[in-house]
């Protein structure tokens, strides 16, 4: 990790916050030349709330999450922020040993392929015990015990018989139970949820969903959820952070985004939700495709997707502002952001 | 495997007692003339057609293919593997004198390569694209490219002539351990950097594959220690397709031991089955065929019963 100048006033004064992500950017060599996947962003994350991150495949979103806990390939990656400030500690430019015990301890991650994200030659008892092994001063058969228990607290039927089975043995929507409790094992502070419902079926994800929502309720953690899917955000958020193409587009609580989604790009994704309760022939989809890494244009990057660009909008890039002064809803649009456009105009032709 | 060898000491003008399929095949192998030469060399060049006549008698050879077969094979399998043309010894018994040796340097051979060849591979995969990685995979290299009586040679002019620490020949003793030792030390080392090289090229390719996987990143972010990492969840990962390899060079090693006991003129199956190439011993190369038809069997079994051991997800019911 690279740290930069600590220019902006850390978050130790409000003690509500626990993680704060100041100017995140995250880069990706490929074919020599280092790329930016996740482009100068920031967050926050306040105690047992949760902010899903939104976006379509490949506007950074699980990049953010891996970033946080600094577990970008090394040899192609590049992680560089003003700061990952977390409950008052900056996570940059730490050890890798003091890393080590934040991961699975302070902050865990469950990750979206429940069939690959589990080592198969070792039971799945053993792998939720690891975390306890490594992180709480436990013998084997202490941890084994509170790994039985975590089982049975995700709700795996018959936990103890199954305890020395292997990922095999386990159907998804049970494999993914077990990333939970692998998440919860040190009951960590934040748990980063990396699109954990996608690879499962609708009955089994609205148990997961339930599950999360439950398991953040007793334990009072935090969760970032990531996912492309607007409705499973609508239940389970408090905020939300709109991605596109590595930036944060837009920023709202839930019901501040549902009901005033601002930015076009946050509004073409609400038309593409397909809905049951009206009568609708086609589904909406957004012309276009999110340019590839290493061709990204200048200014905002969804100008050539968007219907009201105007030409400021492909020479600057619109930074986050709140859409009315006080507002904890921020966008970053030219157009319907909070700006005096022909002023900015005339200043980038003057 | 009788019916591939016994026409081969018939002489091939005498169709009296084959059928269509043993004729082809007569005619196919490159060694039907030299059997038909062998048979009189056998009985000396003035031998007469009775003396002949009565030889293929004696050997079965003037019966069909398929009774020949389920004879040699009904016989083989209680014990019985005939007696050497030659010398007139039991087969099994000579079989026996010599296979210890060979299996002995097979073995010993296959552990010196695991041994050395897995955490050589899983260095080379830590330090991809460093020097580490690069100087590995050029000895490994090396290392395979050398045919066996080459690296032999190499090692017994080294070893033997200018150090003088080992002996010329391995006589293969086994007074005591340290005689045992000396003896097994340079062919066991011929055949082992072998499989060094090809078990840590493996390994290092594996090993990268596995460190790539879903499950390491988990592991990462379960706040796994490296070293548990690297030995605890990719390693037992990453030896699935070592076993394969190994049980496959397992087969290749129990041929390269023939040359390795020629060199080193040392006991075993391999100079066995050479001095019975060089007499037409085709009664006791038969039963050799066999052994080493056994021998690959009984590795592939292990094999297969070593991925139960490794993998969860294969089981024997």
């Amino acid at each position: 990790m690279h740290t930069m100048p600590n220019s902006i006033q850390s978050s130790e004064s409000n003690p509500d916050i626990i993680l704060d992500v100041r100017k995140l950017r995250t880069s990706f060599r490929i074919a020599g030349e280092w790329h930016a996947a996740v482009r100068d962003i920031s967050f926050t994350l306040r105690r047992n709330e949760t902010l899903a991150l939104v976006g379509e495949s490949g506007c950074g979103k699980s990049v953010t999450a891996l970033s946080v806990l600094d577990l970008v390939p090394s040899q192609n990656g590049r992680i560089e922020a003003e700061q990952i400030q977390f409950n008052g500690r900056n996570l940059l430019g730490l050890s890798e040993d003091e890393m080590r015990e934040i991961r699975g301890n302070r902050i865990s991650m469950i990750f979206q392929e429940p069939m690959t994200a589990l080592n198969p030659v070792l039971s799945v008892g053993h792998q939720v015990a690891e975390a306890l092994l490594y992180h709480r001063d436990m013998n084997k058969e202490e941890a084994n015990r509170a790994a039985l228990e975590l089982l049975d607290q995700v709700k795996i039927p018959s936990a103890s018989s199954r305890f020395k089975e292997y990922p095999h043995q386990f159907s998804g929507g049970m494999r993914q139970r077990v990333m939970i409790a692998m998440a919860l094992a040190c009951r960590p502070d934040i748990i980063l949820a990396d699109e954990p419902t996608t690879a499962l079926d609708v009955t089994i994800q609205s148990q997961i969903l339930a599950l999360l929502g439950e398991l953040k309720r007793d334990t009072g953690m935090s969760l970032i959820f990531i996912t492309h899917n607007l409705g499973v955000v609508a239940s389970i958020a408090d905020r939300v952070a709109v991605m596109y193409a590595g930036n944060i587009v837009e920023i709202a609580d839930v019901d501040s985004l549902f009901a005033h989604p601002t930015h076009p790009y946050t509004e073409a994704l609400m038309r593409s939700i397909p809905r049951s309760d009206r009568d609708t022939e086609t589904l909406h989809s957004i012309p276009g495709q999110v340019p590839p890494i290493s061709r990204m244009p200048d200014g905002c990057r969804f100008a050539a997707r968007c219907d009201l660009a105007r030409p400021i909008c492909r020479k600057l890039d619109p930074a986050l502002q709140q859409i009315n002064a006080g507002s904890t809803h921020e966008v970053a649009c030219w157009v319907r952001g909070d700006h005096d456009l022909t002023a900015i105009e005339d200043r980038a032709n003057g | 495997m009788k019916d591939h060898h016994a026409h081969l000491y018939r002489p091939s003008t005498d169709y009296s007692h084959t059928d269509a399929i043993g004729r082809h095949v007569d005619y196919l192998c490159p060694g039907a003339y030299c059997a038909w030469r062998s048979g009189t060399d056998y009985l000396g060049d003035q031998a007469s057609a009775a003396a002949l006549d009565a030889m293929r008698e004696r050997l079965g050879l003037n019966r069909p293919l398929l009774e020949q077969y389920f004879e040699f094979m009904g016989n083989a399998l209680s014990g019985d593997w005939g007696e050497s043309m030659v010398t007139g010894k039991s087969i099994l018994g000579e079989v026996i004198n010599v296979l210890p040796y060979t299996l002995e340097l097979t073995f010993v051979s296959v552990i010196f390569g695991v041994v050395t060849g897995i955490p050589l591979g899983i260095w080379s995969a830590l330090h991809r694209n460093q020097l580490i990685d690069y100087f590995v995979r050029l000895m490994t290299l090396i290392g395979l490219s050398f045919p066996a009586f080459v690296s032999a040679i190499l090692l017994l002019i080294i070893f033997s002539i200018n150090l003088g620490w080992l002996p010329v020949i391995s006589s293969g003793g086994r007074d005591d351990f340290i005689g045992w030792f000396r003896d097994l030390a340079l062919p066991a080392l011929t055949l082992g950097t072998i499989m060094t090289a090809y078990i840590a090229r493996v390994t290092r390719s594996s090993m990268l594959d596995v460190l790539s996987e879903d499950y390491i990143r988990t592991a990462r972010a379960k706040g796994v220690p490296n070293k548990v990492i690297i030995w605890h969840h990719a390693l037992r990962n990453a030896l699935i397709p070592v076993v394969t390899m190994v049980g496959l060079f397992l087969g290749v090693l129990v041929g390269n031991s023939v040359l390795t006991e020629i060199v080193f003129n040392r006991p075993g199956l391999g100079k066995l089955i050479v001095g019975a190439l060089g007499q037409r011993d085709y009664t006791m190369l038969q039963g050799l065929m066999v052994c080493y038809a056994f021998i690959i069997i009984f590795i592939n079994i292990l094999t297969d019963l070593t991925y139960g051991l490794i993998d969860p997800r294969v089981k024997y019911q």
